[in-house]
């Protein structure tokens, strides 16, 4: 593995979820980073979740989908890796809270990806104890996931992925559905995680909510239109108005 | 008063702990109320006992002075239009102008009618382009916008909205607001769920808070509903 | 009362493999009952067991129904003339066929009393491959859920103003055809997105895997085995023989 400092390199990325469909991504390249904080954000429907879904391998779920481009994570190309094998590079929490928990009890979900990784159970144990007290989850550690409110389903979605414990992080719109105690909660998480060299990608439309983050990209229409640092974007009154973001 | 609760409460099967009780409320059949709290403190819960989808545990619910358990969902839902909070779970129609048309062809609206209204919708919640897409294929925000527009073709006399800013951007959510404000100066009445504060301190006329599935607060003075929360 | 979900699991195959095999309604409510002191040890109370049964109660009343009407008996009790409705032999016939499945279904509610999760741990120990113990723990969780799905659809039908008990048949039916694709499909969405999730944390990243819990089968474990097997066992002779 070439040592490098991008935990993510995207090159050329133009996709469609059907051939004869539109291009939802048109020629996207950006380099991010490791231990960066960015900010995605644009209008509903430009094609922010299907990035996030890119960068982290899992769009080839989409059998019909056309895709061409590079994305590099970690250094590795991620063109041919197998699915598992990429979630030891990225996690992602999606944008829907329904459809991404399966297991019987929150501590079961949170324990699932580091099932997965084989550790030993006393491990298991402490990095699940870990996440339920960083996202304050304890009152819902046995609690069935399927029957939580849909901000409960965020967070524990959010807890599972963190067990993950993957170099680069994405979450789509994870804020939008959480109490403010819940966002500071995940704001400051997302802090610790930064200082400990992990990367971060989150998707959120409220400007605001995450000032923290080095960088801010902005997509159009599925073009990326602009990737600056977040002071220089926030300060940029006009370029927010004409684009509609505030 | 159009909608009324006495001393509501409700548990689900699952769970020892209620997830609401003792709501006392009423409902004007115009302005608009929000309802805050923290995740989990019962707000998509009250909503739901509103309509009639679940019933309450204990204590009464009168729209319109009759009691909710004598109306049939559909009489409730043709009075108030309910968004819930996955637009996922609203949408069942093969294309987005299908879903938008559902209501209104079930009530036998005449073709002219129909045609202009889903258009108009179309148009005013920028969803012209997916008009013939399958709803479930549509982004979040889409999709949000579809359920939303859905109901609204119906034009109910009241709006239950949980959490309608999910998924939308800055641009939309005003579009939204726009509208929702014109619909409540034709004197039909709005409640919103929402975690979206600045979102709610621009609608809201009336601010409901909960926690721990009581009414902790209940103030027409904006911004104050936050003081607990 | 703390058992190993494979004790319980034992327990419902040698349940269920009685009620398959005897064939008289005395017999069938004598497993009943047993089944139903079982269910009571292990703290069901009965609310919660007529709550579980519900759903099969039009079902079983059904069944009743066609099969004492379709099984052939020389004591008649009702009669259309010259055609024999229903005969005691139809009776008793009716009675076993809903008594079998009240007692199968009763058995299934120990299924219950431990999680999927432990399910899967309690096969994955009796060496089933992970992804297979994941994959019929998943079916049977979601086959509950599936049924939820489809009420939510129901739900969203009418509060846009459709009254499916008003609606006449020819319409229903028309409109049910058009809903059919969607709600199929979006069901396969879902599952699929499932797996997504599940991919997405790694799983089958190995192909051995690690557990949070362990299943330890204790004493009273292996006596309940052996003498749920040897019990059945006994049963099933003296009953053939
Ligand atoms: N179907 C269900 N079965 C069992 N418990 C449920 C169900 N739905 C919600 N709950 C529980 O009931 C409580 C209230 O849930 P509700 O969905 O009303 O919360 P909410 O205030 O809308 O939260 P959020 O802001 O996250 O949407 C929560 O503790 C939740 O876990
Ligand atoms: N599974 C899919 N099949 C077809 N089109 C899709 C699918 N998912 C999303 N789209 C379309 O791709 C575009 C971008 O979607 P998405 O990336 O989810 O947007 P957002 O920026 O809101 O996250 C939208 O116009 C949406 O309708
Ligand atoms: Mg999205
Ligand atoms: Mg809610």
């Amino acid at each position: 593995m070439e040592s490098c400092n991008e935990a993510v390199v995207v090159q050329a990325l133009t996709y469609q979820y059907h051939a004869s469909g539109p291009f939802i991504l048109r020629d996207i390249g950006f380099r991010i980073d490791r231990g960066e904080v960015v900010v995605i954000t644009g209008l509903s429907g430009c094609g922010k979740s299907t990035l996030c879904l890119c960068i982290s391998g899992l769009i080839h779920h989409h059998r019909n989908g056309v895709i061409s481009g590079k994305i590099i994570l970690n250094g590795k190309d991620t063109r041919g890796m197998r699915g598992p094998a990429l979630a030891l590079e990225v996690g992602m929490v999606f944008q829907d809270p329904d459809t991404q928990l399966f297991s019987p009890a929150v501590e079961d979900e949170i324990a699932f990806a580091p099932e997965n990784l084989c550790l030993p159970p006393e491990q298991i144990q402490e990095r699940v104890n870990n996440v339920i007290d960083t996202l304050g989850l304890a009152a819902l550690r046995h609690a069935n996931p399927y029957y939580l409110s849909g901000g409960e389903k965020h967070l524990v979605a959010l807890a599972a992925v963190l067990a993950l414990d993957p170099p680069v992080l994405i979450l789509d719109e994870v804020l939008s559905q959480l109490d403010s105690l819940g966002k500071k909660r995940v704001i400051a998480t997302l802090e610790i995680l930064r200082d400990k060299g992990k990367t971060i990608i989150a998707v959120e439309h409220n400007l605001e909510a995450l000032a923290f983050a080095d960088r801010f990209m902005v997509l159009e229409a599925g073009k990326l239109i602009r990737f600056d640092r977040t002071e220089k974007i926030l300060a940029d009154q006009d370029f927010l108005m004409t684009r509609r973001l505030v | 008063m159009f909608l009324e609760l006495r001393q509501v409460g409700f548990s689900y099967p699952q769970k020892t702990s209620p997830a609401v009780i003792g709501i006392n409320l009423s409902l004007k059949k115009s302005g608009i109320t929000a309802i805050v709290g923290p995740n989990g403190s019962g707000k998509s819960t009250l909503t739901k006992l509103m309509l009639g989808i679940l019933p309450a545990s204990e204590g009464q619910i009168y729209l319109e002075g009759r009691n909710i358990t004598e109306y049939s969902l559909a009489e409730a839902g043709r009075r108030i239009g309910y968004v819930s909070q996955n637009p996922d779970l609203q949408l069942f129609c093969a294309s987005v102008a299908e879903e938008i048309a559902f209501g209104l062809v079930n009530q036998g609206c005449d073709v002219a009618t129909l045609e202009e209204r889903v258009n108009f919708y179309l148009d005013y919640f920028e969803l012209a382009a997916y008009r013939k897409s399958f709803p479930l294929h549509l982004s979040q925000g889409e999709k949000q916008r579809l359920a939303i527009a859905a109901v609204l073709a119906n034009e109910p006399e009241y709006l239950i909205l949980d959490e309608p800013t999910n998924g939308l951007d800055a641009y939309r959510k005003r579009l939204l607001e726009e509208y929702l404000h014109k619909v409540a100066e034709l004197g039909r009445g709005i409640l919103l769920v929402s975690h979206d504060i600045a979102f709610v301190d621009r609608m809201a006329e009336r601010i409901i808070a909960l926690a721990n599935g009581q009414i902790q607060s209940d103030s027409n003075q904006r911004g104050e509903g936050y003081l607990c929360y | 009362m703390l058992l190993d979900p494979r004790s319980k699991m034992i327990m419902v195959i040698c349940i269920s493999s009685l009620a398959l095999i005897y064939n008289t309604p005395a017999r069938l409510l004598q497993l009943l009952l047993v089944t139903l002191v079982l269910l009571f040890i292990f703290s069901f109370n009965l609310r919660v067991i007529a709550g579980y049964l519900k759903p099969f109660v039009f079902l079983m009343f059904f069944l009743f129904v066609v099969q004492s009407i379709f099984s052939p008996g020389d004591r008649v009790i009702l009669a259309l003339g010259p055609v024999s409705l229903i005969s005691i032999e139809g009776v008793l016939a009716g009675a076993t066929v809903v008594l079998r499945l009240l007692v199968i279904t009763a058995a299934a509610m120990l299924f219950t009393t431990f999680s999927s999760r432990d399910f899967i741990l309690g096969l994955v120990q009796w060496k089933v491959p992970y992804e297979i113990a994941f994959m019929v723990s998943t079916a049977l969780r979601f086959l509950p859920l599936f049924r939820d799905e489809l009420k939510n659809v129901l739900t969203a039908i009418q509060l846009r103003g459709v009254d499916l008990k008003k609606v006449p048949w020819g319409k229903k039916m028309v409109m049910y055809r058009r809903l059919t694709f969607p709600v199929v499909y979006r069901n396969m969405l879902k599952a699929e997105q499932l797996a997504i999730a599940m991919e997405a944390r790694a799983f089958r990243a190995y192909p051995q895997r690690t557990y949070l819990r362990q299943l330890n089968l204790q004493r009273v474990d292996y006596v309940v085995i052996l003498l749920s097997l040897l019990v059945t066992f006994i049963l099933i002779m003296r009953y053939i023989g």
